[in-house]
């Protein structure tokens, strides 16, 4: 049994890794402008004679790249997390309307800042999600307490996304015409347009917040058994709860400061990588979750950007498109097998 | 007498509202005590509160000669196991996953699995006769065998006392009898102090060294079982205007 897991284990890293190298290599190749491999083998290694096409590799591909990589790895983790809290594989950050909050905030932020002239910064975006994350958990945890049923409250999460929703709608028919085409590719998720300091930023951001989820495995471990034993068993719940509530929230902050709102990540991905290691393991799985969640929208981009070219399509349509069919298998799936 | 558990003037309840007091209660080590009374007279109550998860209203609960409050929760954690009736539905975890939860207390910052955790493991699995159903996961096996899981990994925890509320519910005859004579050679072979609730009138009386009896507003009666279990005492506790508790056959009679 623990020789077959070991096994299982290092071939899902295995295939993880792998598909992560060709959509990596494929997304590099891909776009309107076709590039050789020996062209882009030289641009990569400092060399490359035309300017142009550094500048599209080194400042729109890579970073691109990167972004969706980081972002997408943040979003997994964070539905991760959420799942955990409420002992529930439909919760996450989409779901639940925290994306949407952390949507609102930043609109918010935008027009107000925009307006006056402040250049809006990658700290200020964050900080605007975060506390619109915030304020959406809260809600929600409000909601937790008089509602028990979780198909409940996920209706709930499906509302407040949709309020938030209406009132950014609002806020952008509303805003100067300037704001308006910044306004609107941002809220509807992309990763266009990514530059390397965003990339710095929401690199230390979701490292750290990832390195601090890695170091709750254990708790998280022992909650997954419930509450009353993992009490028992030594686990602060209160400071437990409130740090998978911050780290979960920062995370899908910072995905929706950057790249918008993104839907379905959160709460498939963590599922696919459960089915494809066959275990709830927290130190297999919050690894697995970020690589997993970094490939699927990688591909999800890849896709964006080429399928319809020139035109780009939003990066939540894909990700709904290949997210929600997976959501809907494990409903089902999951009430065949209690019965 | 200084017990393993002991709780001086304990009163407890929800929301600050008291529901029994003066609860005074001392397990010692290779006894087992049990807590009857009839549903909703307060016993996981009075086991919650023991274990931490409702806060005490007043009075105190000592753990080996000291506060519970004094002492650090993996220091708890270390002395202390439990087995409640809140249900466990882990998502994908093998019975074996289930019982090395256990040696939370014990491992280090990651909580990785020594060798010397994992020999418990298979130890503790072996004490409940559960190492043929290791591997299955565990939302496939049944009641009986949870219930022997969520013992063995209670045991796996290294305690010297288990706090169980109503372990035998919803078990039919053959497992109740299995899980108590699993429970009652625990107690022997690892000098437990064992604190549970019971509903089965016949279980309490033959596995209890002591029977304290629960009723709605106060520990009514403490005694051993020859004294606890008699008829007239039994139908004053259950309240039985028109039935009987049979002493020879510890059975709950209808009179019509």
């Amino acid at each position: 049994m623990e020789q077959k897991r070991r096994t299982r284990t290092w071939c899902g890293f295995l295939l993880l890794f792998v598909l992560l190298a060709v959509f990596l290599i494929w997304n590099l190749f891909a776009g309107s402008v076709q590039l050789s491999a020996s062209q882009i083998g030289q641009i990569l290694l400092g060399g490359g004679d035309d300017l142009t096409q550094k500048q599209i590799i080194m400042q729109i591909r890579l970073p691109r790249m990167a972004s969706a990589l980081i972002l997408g790895g943040a979003l997994s983790v964070s539905g991760y997390l959420l799942q955990t809290f409420f002992h529930n594989p439909i919760a996450g950050p989409f779901v639940l309307g925290i994306s949407s909050g952390a949507k609102l905030a930043v609109s918010i932020a935008m027009i107000v800042f925009l307006s006056r002239g402040v250049r809006s910064s990658s700290a200020l975006l964050i900080s605007a999600a975060f506390i619109g994350a915030m304020l959406s958990m809260g809600l929600i945890l409000l909601i937790s307490q008089r509602v028990n049923q979780m198909s409940l409250l996920v209706v709930c999460g499906v509302m407040i996304g949709y309020i938030c929703s209406a009132l950014t709608d609002f806020l952008v028919t509303f805003a100067d015409d300037s704001n308006i085409v910044n306004l609107h590719n941002w809220s509807n998720g992309s990763f266009s347009g990514m530059k390397w300091e965003n990339v710095t930023t929401m690199a230390w951001v979701c490292g750290i917040a990832l390195i601090l989820t890695f170091f709750l495995s254990k708790p998280i471990r022992a909650y997954q058994l419930g509450e009353v034993y993992a009490r028992n068993m030594g686990v602060p719940i209160k400071a437990f709860r409130a740090a998978l509530i911050l780290l979960s929230s920062v995370l899908s902050a910072c995905v929706t400061a950057f790249a918008g709102p993104i839907s379905f990540v959160g709460i498939a991905l963590p599922h696919l990588m459960k089915a494809l290691f066959k275990t709830a393991e927290p130190l297999l799985l919050i690894p697995a979750s970020f690589l997993g969640g970094g490939i699927f929208c990688l591909a999800c981009d890849l896709i964006a950007r080429t399928a319809f070219a020139p035109a780009e399509v939003s990066i939540s349509s894909v990700t709904a498109v290949f997210g929600a069919p997976v959501v809907i298998y494990m409903m089902v799936h999951r009430k065949a097998g209690r019965e | 007498m200084s017990g393993y558990l002991e709780t001086k003037n304990l009163s407890v309840g929800y929301h600050g509202k008291p529901l029994i007091e003066d609860v005074s209660l001392c397990v010692q080590r290779g006894k087992i005590v049990t807590l009857i009374g009839p549903n909703g007279s307060g016993k996981s109550t009075i086991l919650k509160t023991v274990i931490g998860q409702l806060p005490e209203l007043s009075g105190t609960v000592y753990l080996d000669g000291e506060t519970m409050r004094s002492r650090s929760r993996n220091d708890i954690a270390r002395r202390m196991a439990i087995l409640m009736t809140a249900r466990v539905e882990p998502e994908l975890m093998t019975c074996r996953d289930v019982v090395s939860s256990g040696r939370y207390p014990y491992t280090g910052r990651l909580g990785v699995l020594r060798d010397e955790d994992k020999k418990i493991v298979e130890q503790s699995l072996s004490q409940v006769d559960a190492l043929a159903f290791a591997d299955a996961p565990f939302s496939a096996v049944s009641d009986g065998q949870r219930q022997r899981i969520l013992l063995a990994r209670a045991l796996c925890q290294q305690p010297q006392l288990i706090v169980l509320d109503e372990p035998t519910s919803f078990l039919d005859i053959r497992y109740k009898l299995e899980l108590l004579s699993v429970l009652k050679r625990m107690v022997r072979e690892n000098d437990l102090a064992v604190l549970l609730s019971l509903h089965e009138l016949d279980l309490a009386r033959r596995i209890s060294d002591t029977v304290i009896c629960v009723a709605g507003d106060r520990i009514d009666r403490i005694g051993t079982p020859e004294e606890i279990f008699t008829s007239d005492y039994i139908a004053q506790l259950y309240h039985l205007e028109r039935g009987k508790y049979d002493e020879c056959f510890s059975t709950l009679e209808f009179v019509p």
